[in-house]
């Protein structure tokens, strides 16, 4: 198909159709997108994803324009089909047929009725990889439950990880921002799809492959969750840090992120802040005891970092090999001359006469290198083209609109 | 069931990854592989052992390299071989170990790997179709790429901090080393759209990933909101840039907490007529705007409600509503949670020194060609016999030769 990706991407000649909404799906199929498959994506008539409402727009509310569609859906090609409709589900039943992976994030007690049973689908093409995402997976009693990504946040035990601290232990755990639990279910269901399709490649045999955000959420916890079956302790937000310093500081001219793990790091920052008298009380002696008594470090390190720019104190951290942060704004990124040099942001048509600058390659493939090679699908851009392929008529073409089954 | 025949169906099944990785990221990449079924061997130092050997959660709090929960839960069904890379000897049993395997993975600072002998060129000269992947800080060029970074430093560095807070409060932190963990799943998805391109090919490349560029791959909203409107996100707790409302309520219990969305009209009438009956007709409720212009007034009514309930009645009641609302889960709730129980979620597998312990599975299901976690994660050098002896194809003779040498260590 035009514009799909050429020998030269690593997952050239694999078809993907995406019927999904907002971020898990979009992301996951985006991934396989940028290393070059063809992923057709699934729209409503009339609706499209919700992603299209949510901006941010350049100049007022246009769903055409939003800058998350634009961003989920780079490289993918939009047909606008009702899968509601008898004749809806007759064009995915189609053109699962032409796929290699079919990826949702459908409730589950929709799957069926909007035609996206694995084994419909795998009765129809054996070699057809179905990955479903959903909130709580495809069993279990909270299966049906209903989810936005701050609740799944909640459920997966991240949120209580979060907040609380310097005088706002009243304040309700936190998120971290934008929609988090739908990017590590995309992320999970890119993993998953992709590892069924290598099994597939060498089987023929595909596969339902089911992913539950809760479950992916639950997978990051870091050491917070095994404290409780090693040592029967809850890790909460409100609690000590396992180890320290590993936190925030302000500086003459912003935040920076003080960070030593190991204590060679430690060491050498004791150095760099002229090995002051403090740093050599037994209570600051290692890791371990530097968290116990964390109250009293914090106060030297703020008196510390109080006399320095972010840039300036960042610079000289890791001159010394100390694996200090600056809290970046979002023009702090823009401007970055690493990320410049590197050719980070790409700049793309958003389709309606500008360009919008997102984020680029999150890997860089020595030979097969991630790519843009179109802007996201208006909504139906791509459905007449698509409908002939799969061997639709003009006059059907024409008629499946007229009935509002397709746009 | 014999290790051979637990992973003969998973997905990568036959493939050897040689895992050089340490601390999260690099591990939690290999542990995807390893999910689906490779062979990874984490190579690993007696003597500067992987930072999360090293830390708590340990049983009775006795530390021990191989008694960390931490290192436990993110290396589970790999294989650890220990080797003194200062040790030329040592070093040869490296090389031999890329030459008989498929995927090369490390997550050293840029530099640090090839200083070690081991850049892709060499890996190259030793397997020619072998698959790379350096997961570092900075990525491998540019002008700060020798920088060093771990997780947590991510969440400030890729600009998650700046818009993650209460509003008007400072920058705060995602509550895990976000970073990792993005740039792990990030990292096994170029592994796997790479193994494809070398099914197809026969050519194995270099996957250069910077864990800045991968984390920052999650926050488009806000980069977006600053490149399309010239202005990043304020800081606004939980709060959503259109849905209201959109927060974490305090309920009856000691730090007890419940999650409640609604992101239509139809979800918030449900919601407030579960609530205040007086609630579905107030007009500074009417419509999406209104509610997000009065959220901080929601947010009180529906305080007033949830802080006289356990979490447990507040999801029940609204869901019965068709209301999105959940518990704020902590490890206990998650340990003791029915939903993942009854999924077999867990893995609770024998480990010779802290016994039988819950960790968490794998959050994805293969339903064709299943994968389970096959063992619990390697004690320190576990495997080293195995891999010179199964792998590599040493002699008794030089194994005993290599460990008198210190080379094994």
């Amino acid at each position: 198909m035009s514009g799909d990706g050429s020998a030269a991407d690593a997952l050239a000649g694999i078809r993907v159709v995406e019927c999904g909404d907002f971020v898990s799906s979009s992301f996951a199929a985006k991934q396989l997108a940028d290393l070059g498959a063809e992923v057709i994506k699934i729209e409503t008539p009339g609706v499209g994803d919700t992603a299209r409402r949510r901006g941010p727009y350049a100049a007022g509310v246009d769903p055409e324009r939003s800058g998350l569609f634009l961003y989920l859906n780079t490289n993918k090609h939009g047909v606008a089909v009702d899968l509601a409709r008898a004749e809806g589900r007759e064009i995915l039943a189609r053109l699962a047929r032409t796929a290699d992976l079919v990826i949702h994030n459908v409730a589950p007690g929709a799957i069926a009725e909007l035609g996206l049973d694995d084994r419909q689908l795998r009765a129809a093409k054996p070699e057809l990889v179905v990955t479903s995402i959903s909130p709580f997976g495809l069993d279990g009693p909270h299966r049906d439950l209903r989810m936005h990504d701050l609740n799944l946040w909640a459920a997966g035990g991240v949120a209580t990880l979060n907040g609380g601290g310097h005088g706002s232990d009243d304040m309700p755990p936190l998120k971290g921002f934008g929609q988090q639990a739908g990017y590590q279910a995309g992320l999970n269901a890119a993993v998953a799809s992709l590892g069924a399709l290598y099994a597939a490649l060498g089987s023929g045999e595909g596969q339902l492959v089911e992913v539950s955000i809760q479950e992916c959420l639950t997978s990051i916890l870091e050491m917070a969750y095994e404290f409780y079956p090693y040592m029967g302790l809850v890790a909460s937000r409100l609690g000590m840090k396992p180890i320290q310093p590993l936190d925030f500081l302000e500086c003459k001219d912003g935040w920076i992120f003080i960070c030593c793990v190991e204590e060679h790091q430690w060491q050498r920052f004791v150095e760099l802040a002229g090995s002051p008298e403090w740093a050599t009380m037994d209570l600051f002696e290692n890791r371990l005891s530097r968290a116990a008594n964390w109250d009293a470090l914090q106060i030297f390190l703020s008196e510390y970092a109080a006399e320095h720019t972010v840039a300036g104190l960042y610079a000289k951290a890791q001159a010394r090999r100390i694996p200090f942060a600056p809290v970046s704004t979002m023009g702090d990124l823009l401007g970055s001359e690493h990320l410049k040099t590197r050719g980070f942001f790409a700049t793309l048509d958003d389709g309606a006469g500008g360009s919008v600058v997102m984020p680029g390659a999150p890997y860089r493939h020595g030979t097969t290198p991630w790519r843009i090679r179109k802007r996201a699908p208006r909504l139906g851009e791509d459905t007449d083209r698509v409908l002939t392929e799969l061997g639709y008529a003009a006059e059907q073409v024409a008629q499946l609109r007229a009935a509002g089954v397709v746009a | 069931m014999s290790a051979a025949a637990s992973v003969k169906n998973k997905p990568l099944a036959g493939l050897r990854v040689a895992d050089f990785t340490w601390v999260w990221a690099g591990p939690f990449c290999s542990l995807q592989l390893a999910h689906l079924g490779a062979e990874v061997i984490r190579v690993e130092s007696a003597s500067r052992t992987c930072v999360t050997r090293l830390l708590p959660p340990w049983p009775d709090g006795q530390p021990g390299p191989n008694r960390s929960g931490y290192f436990n839960q993110y290396n589970q069904g790999k294989r650890s071989l220990t080797l003194n890379l200062k040790d030329e000897q040592a070093m040869e049993v490296a090389r031999d170990l890329i030459r008989q395997s498929d995927i090369v993975v490390e997550n050293f600072a840029a530099g640090v790997f090839e200083r070690m002998g081991f850049g892709y060129e060499a890996c190259r000269a030793l397997k020619p179709d072998v698959i790379m992947i350096a997961l570092s800080g900075y990525g491998a060029t540019g002008p700060d790429s020798e920088y060093v970074s771990y997780g947590p430093a991510q969440v400030p560095l890729s600009g998650f901090s700046s818009v993650t807070g209460y509003r008007g409060w400072r920058p705060m932190h995602i509550g895990v080393s976000y970073g990792d963990p993005t740039a792990g799943l990030q990292g096994a998805t170029a592994v796997l759209a790479a193994l494809i391109h070398r099914r197809r090919t026969g050519a194995g490349q270099f996957i250069d990933l910077s864990q800045w560029e991968s984390t920052m791959a999650l926050l488009p909203e806000a980069i977006l909101a600053q490149t399309m409107t010239g202005r990043a996100p304020e800081r606004d707790g939980n709060h959503d840039a259109i849905w209201a409302p959109h927060g974490i309520y305090r309920c009856a219990g000691e730090d007890r907490w419940v999650s409640i969305v609604a992101a239509s009209d139809a979800e918030w009438r449900a919601l407030a007529a579960v609530i205040d009956p007086a609630l579905p007709g107030d007009a500074r409720f009417a419509t999406a705007t209104t509610r997000k212009q009065n959220e901080d007034d929601l947010d009180t009514a529906i305080t007033a409600w949830t802080v006289e309930r356990r979490p447990a009645e507040v999801r029940d009641r609204l869901q019965a509503a068709g209301v999105a609302a959940f518990p704020v889960m902590n490890a206990k709730d998650l340990h003791d949670d029915p939903h993942l129980g009854s999924r077999d979620y867990f893995v609770e597998l024998p480990h010779p020194e802290v016994g039988t312990r819950r960790h968490m599975g794998i959050p994805f299901r293969l339903h064709g060609t299943p994968v389970e976690v096959w063992r619990a994660a390697p004690c320190l050098g576990e495997d080293t016999d195995y891999v010179l002896r199964d792998v590599l194809g040493y002699d008794a003779e030089r194994i005993a030769a290599l460990r008198s040498a210190g080379a094994l260590s």
